[in-house]
């Protein structure tokens, strides 16, 4: 009966049931998860459904007026009570085994799989694909095994992605291990298109990129959602990332690629692109008096700052470079010491361009900027010369 | 009247109880309530208290829901006053209004009653566990007041050891409602264990009684364990010792397996009083005797025991070991085999019954759909491979709304219904309640039900904003619940309403065979002049409809006294034994 249940499951039920009731099946273990879903499914219906009837036919078929009196005395009755205690019990059974069967699949990754490195923060997401090359998007390849080790710098987060049917807390303090491999690769739309999209977003005044407005990345891919489940504070509703499969190993390299270096771009530019990328944006606003959530990048070059401790001190490029790294070590007054420490997960050059980025924020930043700008060139034209 | 107050005297009613008798009545004045020891009026007092807690808990349900009309949220400023509304909304739900509902309010009131005793073994105990719940709540405001909480009712570190709101404050508030908790727990265990009346056997004990009795059991192994997990948050909060804290060398997972200790069987402190009042909703509306006792009452203790079993279904995702999540998986299914031979016999006691749809059965049958669903949703998140898909989306908000919300708060507003005639001495409008039940079986399908949908498509939880794609959904969830707030609405109203204009209640408007309906409505102070005769509380062979008092009255009266064993003593304690 039960084959027969799940055929009828993998048939007509599956068309209909992912259209209303799931994302698309885009990993190798989505299909088995929706149908171990929809042979319970089928079988609460069968449980609730007749359970239902019988027990509106009671209310109507033995409804008395006031005082009648019932025309039964049967208190007990042992088959009746054994078969509704053995029987449910088959089922459950059942499905313990294909539920269990079904996470091993899911938990235990094939060897040779490719290895992405996830970092999960308040309230972002990076994904470190070696060789300094970190994004917040995760990017695969169609039909390989990814294997994410990942870790977490503050609090409990949870990596979702509903379309892989995969999710698995990320604890701090621990290596937690999630694989899938995807079976459906992200369209990429074509140049005309995305130029389109582009230009609409600089339209929008170019703030972070706004992926519900325009479905596909700023690469010109669509993607799956990716979500955090695992409730982190604040902002957890919107530390969302997106996944994004490749058809192809030589697709995703050039992809890797391209975000890998700041190549000919300017640092502080780098650095506007990096603020928004690793989402510093999420708690440093550019503007004056606005709070996000930490203190704002408004001319906090080359200012005082008081600290939690009653100290003063000056926002030169030391104090920068050591709020991203310790973020701990000088908490500013009135703040808390929520922020996560980026060692190990921004190079020296980003650093750079991060604070070249943060003194354009700053009225007296210019001449330092400057400086900074010029000793680079100076740089590269020593390199060009060797 | 009052000589006849218990109706031994076979035929009519004996009347009403006289205003010097009265537990209401007897006594006037503030203190006469501040300081009573009578278990009655406590649990009145805790009826106030829980009712007033489920409305602000309810108003902020209505405000989540307000909120998540639109994608970007359409309520609230910014995410964090979204994240204190659902955290108290959570908490205040499940700390101050459903674990004391149907224990402290309604059992309060009717276990003495029923078991034919005077009182609970402990007055006094009673009295302050009141005011524990009462400080419990102070604290509750407290945090609210100060900086608000925004951990979620759970607690989990290290976020909760890391923000600035006022956890410290709640937890001790949490702390205290467990002490209020285990009093209550250990005063019904005594009380059922040592004041039973001659004649009451174990096998004679109503259903609720057992599901009181299990329900106790819980409350005084599992919430130490909720003390002590508290206590030590709230150290590693302070003085950072590393035991949750990663940053001091501590592991998260391991709050989660403390408070999951607690919790999971705190998931049936929940729901054991609802089958309770449901089985004597169920049998005393259908004039039958309830299908099965045995098993629902050896049912009750199997749940009871095997809560502490499973709590690591809350964790499949969290990396504990293969093995840990797949024994637990198994586990979790032998839980829902005890649930699920009781909504059977639920159904079963009714055939050939003579059913009454009165308001209380309307609120019965709600549960007996609405539990199903919940019982059964959860076989998708006690299946593993499953759950990795569901946990913590909107899924289990659906799930566990549908047990804890149709499940126990159904139970409740019909075991309030049920006994209403009993507590305040007067008839409710039939019409209009039974109006209420089918407007908040409505409102809560078109609520909740939508949400399973929600989170099948991967909609996670405790978000205060979302997608675009999962508005339509979320708005119909939203109009459900202002629906489902308007019917509430009107099941209180219709109680208001009864307390000014109602009818006198007869003794027994029901026809109910146990204990409570042979006193008066409201009882007497002392419940029973005399211990009352115990037999077969599902008996109603005996119970005649008298169509001119609209009472039902016990024919063949005095009843056998012998007991199915005689007990040696009589316990000096025994109901009626002034
Ligand atoms: C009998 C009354 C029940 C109540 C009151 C209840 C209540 C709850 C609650 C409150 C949660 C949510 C915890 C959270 O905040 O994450 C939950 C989750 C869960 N329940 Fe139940 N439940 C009941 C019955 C069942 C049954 C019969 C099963 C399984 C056969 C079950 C399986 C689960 C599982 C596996 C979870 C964890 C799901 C997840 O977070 O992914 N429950 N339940
Ligand atoms: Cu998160």
């Amino acid at each position: 009966m039960l084959a027969k249940l799940n055929q009828c499951t993998s048939g007509l039920w599956a068309d209909a049931a992912h259209k209303l009731w799931f994302p698309d099946q885009a990993s190798t273990y989505a299909a088995e998860s929706d149908s171990t879903y929809s042979m319970i499914l089928w079988v609460s219906i069968m449980f609730f459904v007749p359970l239902m009837i019988v027990m509106g036919y009671f209310v109507l078929k033995y409804k008395k007026a006031k005082g009648g009196k019932a025309t039964s005395r049967l208190r007990h009755h042992n088959g009746l009570e054994i078969t509704w205690t053995v029987v449910p019990c088959i089922f459950l059974v059942i499905m313990f085994v294909r539920g269990s069967w079904g996470y091993l699949d899911m938990s235990i990754p094939p060897e040779g799989a490719r290895q992405v490195d996830v970092t999960a923060y308040k309230w972002a997401w990076s994904m470190d694909y070696g060789n300094g090359a970190i994004h917040p998007e995760l990017h695969v390849v169609l039909d390989q095994p990814t294997k994410m080790v990942m870790r977490s710098t503050d609090v409990l987060h949870s990596f979702f992605v509903p379309a892989f049917r995969i999710k698995r807390d990320i604890v701090p303090g621990r290596y937690n291990i999630a694989w899938f491999e995807a079976t459906m690769a992200s369209e990429k739309i074509s140049d005309e298109e995305l130029a389109v999209i582009l230009a609409d977003h600089k339209e929008s005044g170019d703030k972070q990129w706004d992926y519900d407005r325009h479905q596909v990345t700023e690469d010109g891919y669509r993607y799956f959602d990716l979500f955090c489940a695992e409730y982190c504070g604040q902002d957890h509703s919107t530390m969302q990332s997106y996944v994004v499969v490749h058809e192809t190993q030589e697709d995703l390299d050039q992809w890797i690629k391209k975000i890998s270096s700041r190549g000919e771009t300017p640092p502080a530019e780098y650095g506007e692109k990096l603020y928004k990328l690793r989402n510093c944006v999420g708690c440093h606003s550019l503007e004056a008096n606005k709070i996000v959530v930490g203190p704002s990048f408004h001319n906090l070059f080359g200012y005082d700052r008081e600290l939690a401790t009653g100290e003063k001190v000056l926002g030169d490029e030391q104090y920068i470079r050591e709020s991203i790294l310790d973020p701990k070590a000088k908490v500013v007054n009135g703040f808390n010491p929520q922020m996560p420490s980026f060692k190990g997960q921004l190079s020296d050059d980003d650093i750079n361009s991060l604070i070249a980025f943060i003194k354009q924020q700053s009225d007296r930043g210019s001449t330092a900027a400057d400086l900074a700008e010029e000793k680079s060139a100076d740089e590269k034209a020593a390199d060009a010369a060797e | 009247m009052a000589s006849g107050a218990v109706p031994q005297v076979s035929g009519r009613d004996a009347g009403f109880v006289s205003d010097s008798e009265n537990y209401l009545k007897n006594s006037s004045g503030v203190l006469s309530w501040a300081c009573t020891l009578d278990h009655k009026r406590i649990g009145i007092m805790y009826l106030v208290g829980i009712l007033a807690s489920f409305l602000g808990g309810g108003l902020l349900a209505m405000a989540i829901r307000a909120h998540l009309m639109s994608p970007d949220g359409a309520l609230f400023e910014d995410n964090n006053t979204y994240n204190q509304i659902f955290t108290l909304h959570g908490a205040i739900m499940v700390f101050l209004f459903i674990i004391p509902s149907i224990p402290a309010a309604l059992g309060n009131f009717m276990v003495p009653v029923m078991l034919g005793a005077k009182d609970v073994a402990f007055p006094r105990l009673n009295l302050s566990s009141f005011y524990l719940w009462v400080g419990g709540a102070i604290f509750f405001v407290g945090a609210l007041l100060m900086n608000g909480l925004d951990t979620g009712w759970t607690f989990y570190t290290p976020y909760s050891t890391s923000t600035d709101t006022s956890v410290v404050m709640a937890t001790l508030g949490a702390f205290i409602l467990g002490f209020s908790s285990i009093f209550t727990g250990l005063n019904f265990i005594v009380t059922i264990n040592t004041m039973r009346p001659p004649g009451m056997t174990w096998f004679r004990m109503p259903l609720f009684l057992w599901a009181t009795y299990a329900t106790s059991i819980i409350q005084v192994l599992a919430t130490p364990v909720l003390g002590i997990t508290l206590l030590l948050l709230i150290a590693e909060k302070t003085m950072h010792i590393g035991i949750f804290d990663p940053e001091f060398n501590g592991d998260p997972v391991t709050f989660q397996h403390f408070f999951w200790f607690y919790s999971h069987p705190a998931v049936y402190i929940m729901i054991l009083p609802a089958f309770g009042v449901i089985s004597e909703i169920v049998s005393v509306h259908s004039h039958k005797g309830i299908f099965g006792y045995r098993f629902i009452a050896y049912s009750s203790i199997a749940l009871a025991l095997l809560s502490f079993l499973v709590w690591g279904h809350h964790m499949f995702t969290s990396g504990m070991s293969h093995v840990t999540v797949i024994v637990f998986s198994a586990l979790t299914f032998t839980v829902s085999v005890p649930s699920a031979i009781k909504v059977f016999n639920w159904v079963a006691t009714m055939y050939k019954g003579a059913i009454s749809l009165t308001t209380p059965m309307c609120y019965a049958l709600s549960f007996l759909f609405l539990f199903t669903i919940g019982g059964l949703t959860g076989l998708f998140l006690g299946t593993i491979s499953t759950d990795l898909h569901l946990h913590d989306t909107y899924f289990v908000v659906a799930h566990f709304h549908y047990v804890m919300m149709g499940g126990t708060v159904i139970a409740f507003v019909g075991g309030l219904f049920h006994w209403w005639p009993k507590m305040s001495g007067k008839m409710f409008n039939e019409a209009w309640g039974r109006v209420s039940a089918v407007v908040v079986f409505i409102g809560f399908n078109m609520t909740f039900f939508p949400q399973f949908l929600l989170g099948n498509q991967g909609m996670p939880r405790r978000y205060a904003s979302y997608d675009p794609e999962f508005a339509w959904l979320h708005q119909l969830s939203s109009i459900g619940a202002f629906t489902l707030g308007i019917g509430l609405l009107i099941a209180g109203l219709v109680l208001l309403h009864s307390i000014f204009n109602g009818k006198q209640a007869p003794a027994n408007p029901w026809g109910g065979a146990t204990l409570e309906w042979h006193c008066t409505s409201p009882p007497p102070f002392f419940n029973f002049k005399n211990p009352p005769a115990v037999g077969d509380p599902y008996e109603f062979d005996n119970v005649e409809y008298d169509s001119a008092t609209d009472n039902y009255v016990f024919t063949d009266l005095p009843r056998e006294r012998v007991p199915e064993k005689t007990p040696e003593s009589t316990p000096a304690s025994a109901g009626g034994q002034s």
